[in-house]
């Protein structure tokens, strides 16, 4: 039985293409797309396309794609009902609480705003903080936000911290790491388990330890 | 300009699709007919206070609820099995059982937007109510005839027993918040997340391995590896139960269609040993799902052993070849309309007729199909 795979577009894409060639994968196709969006692999029976990260989990979610490649930020900010079988440690990054220096968000008294692309993972944190914030949904350069006045801080994606560096802001608190999973539909893994558990361990067999992807 | 539209997850079904599902209804209902089991018809509205009662951790938000004229709360069932529990628990309690019940019936879910799902499908099953794990076979049975006759190109239904989490869990003296998360993670195979929580906790090795395991013990040598991880007498008696299982239906005949997964914990305060799912080649999520719930019951008031499964109808709409029929066409002018609807009458006792009315001068019948 052949599997389908959907891949997250752009900064996973490469990174995961990469992986597939290492275990002898034909990811020729998905190396000169042109326009295409629908990939098949040159040597095993699998067939691939690209989508955007939220359309990952909304593919696997109804079985069109068995298997997905999506980043934890996406899996954490909507409750998916996947399996998650491994993590790809590419694309690693953090969520993080961040805010001018002279703003306070922690320990302010009165009504507290963080700007943020992932409304219910920033609700969530600080829930659980016992702090009960209201939060605005932004969907691109959320750093403005405090900049601006619209929010006291903000709950967002940090890989370097350069960009935050950059406009001033500075990081409060780490929320938790992020990093690339292969999450695989329910009725697929019963009904493709071998050809499903073999794609995951000829990925977890490239899959750099710690060690090596902190160096 | 006027709008037409559907409230949120709402569908209609035209001629074709409706065909497909009386026909894939009349398969199910035979099979259920032909273990004995008795239909019964439940309001769809029930007191939201019933199922709060059944369920512990009721999802309220994912039902639609109203009030009457005194305020009470009411909601749309979201299931058939706390209304039959109900039944069976007011109209039957003096009777003895066992009692088998059949429905077919449309229940509701609040559903998310824009996700492609159904807040209304028609759930079609059975609960046996009055015997113990003795009958799970029984049930297995006619989940599994019924899974055939859907004649799905490729099917599989995957059993597995809440009791052997819980119970290992239990063993190991867990808190209970700790235990949600880990049902959780476990249900969900999140290994990634499961391998950092259970480092998190003070578990010795072998019980951080058995949890590791667990997501992954089924496929084909599923409870071999469940009997080796077992750390405890009474978990290898769940897996030996399960073996038993296993054995029974492979001399039955079953054995291609059936697997076992122990990594299933779903619903921890609801079901109370077996559960299955059956799953269904094209079909993204399971199509069938059931498993024993003995407490149940007894939240209305008659301590009873119970078991079921149901069948979302509609789920299965995608992958079941249509269905055609013979009808005549029988083309009549007005003055002859009388003689048309005699031969008509006399056409009906062997074959759907449509009469047409139109401008020629003969009755003309001709063959169609649909």
């Amino acid at each position: 039985m052949s599997l389908s795979i959907a891949l997250t577009k752009g900064r996973l894409e490469k990174k995961t293409v990469a992986m597939l060639d290492q275990v002898g994968y034909g990811t020729q196709n998905l190396k000169d797309k042109g326009r295409a969006l629908v990939f098949e692999d040159t040597i095993k029976p699998v067939r691939y396309f690209l989508v955007k990260s939220n359309d990952v989990i909304t593919y696997v979610n109804h079985g069109v794609a068995d298997i997905g490649v999506v980043g934890k930020d996406t899996l954490l900010e909507r409750e998916s009902g996947n399996y998650e079988l491994l993590d790809l440690k590419i694309g690693k990054c953090k969520f993080c609480v961040a805010s001018l220096p002279e703003k306070k968000v922690f320990n302010k008294v009165g009504h507290v705003k963080i700007g943020t692309k992932y409304p219910n993972v920033a609700r969530k944190y600080f829930l659980d903080q016992g702090i009960d914030v209201e939060v605005i949904k932004i969907d691109g350069s959320v750093e403005l936000a405090p900049i601006l006045g619209l929010a006291d801080g903000i709950v967002d994606i940090v890989e370097t911290g350069t960009t935050l560096k950059e406009n001033g802001l500075v990081i409060l608190d780490e929320v938790c790491d992020i990093s690339a999973r292969v999450i695989v539909n329910k009725a697929s893994f019963k009904l493709k388990r071998e050809e499903v558990l073999q794609f995951v361990q000829d990925l977890e067999s490239v899959v750099k330890s710690d060690a090596d992807t902190n160096q | 300009m006027r709008q037409i539209r559907l409230p949120l997850g709402m569908r209609d079904l035209v001629f074709e699709e409706t065909r497909k599902k009386r026909q894939i209804q009349n398969r199910i209902e035979s099979i259920f007919q032909s273990y004995g089991y008795e239909e019964v018809i439940a309001p769809t509205i029930e007191f939201l206070e019933t199922y709060q009662k059944a369920f512990s951790s009721l999802k309220e938000q994912e039902m639609y609820k109203f009030f009457d004229a005194k305020s009470n709360t009411l909601a749309l069932r979201m299931d058939m099995t706390v209304p039959i529990a109900r039944i069976c628990a007011s109209k039957y309690k003096d009777k003895e059982g066992p009692f088998r019940f059949r429905y077919c019936a449309n229940v509701f879910k609040v559903r998310e937007s824009f996700a492609g799902k159904r807040s209304e499908v028609t759930d079609c099953g059975v609960e046996l109510i009055g015997l113990d794990e003795q009958s799970d076979l029984e049930v297995l049975c006619c989940a599994l005839d019924t899974m055939q006759s859907f004649q799905a190109s490729s099917y599989t239904l995957e059993i597995g027993n809440s009791s052997f989490f819980k119970k290992a869990c239990a063993l190991l003296k867990l808190p209970e918040d700790q235990i949600e998360t880990l049902a959780k993670l476990v249900d969900q195979k999140s290994m990634v997340d499961l391998k950092t929580y259970l480092a998190s906790l003070q578990l010795s090795k072998e019980q951080e391995a058995f949890f590791l395991e667990l997501p992954l013990l089924n496929g084909k040598d599923g409870l071999e590896n469940a009997m080796q991880a077992s750390f405890d007498e009474e978990l290898k008696e769940i897996v030996r139960k399960l073996q038993k299982l296993q054995e029974n239906l492979k001399s039955l005949g079953y054995e291609d269609t059936i697997t076992f997964d122990l990594g299933k914990v779903p619903h921890l305060d609801y079901y109370t040993g077996i559960l299955f799912e059956g799953y269904v080649e094209g079909v993204g999520t399971s199509v069938l799902s059931g498993g024993r719930y003995d407490h149940l019951l007894n939240t209305f008031g008659k301590d009873m052993p119970a078991v079921g499964f149901s069948v979302k109808l509609d789920y299965l709409l995608d992958v079941i070849d249509s269905v055609s029929k013979k009808v005549l066409y029988l083309y009549y002018p007005m003055p002859k309309q009388l003689e048309a609807f005699q031969k008509a009458k006399e056409l009906r006792k062997e074959k759907e007729v449509k009469l047409i009315p139109y401008e020629g001068c003969e009755i003309k019948i001709q063959e169609g199909v649909q």
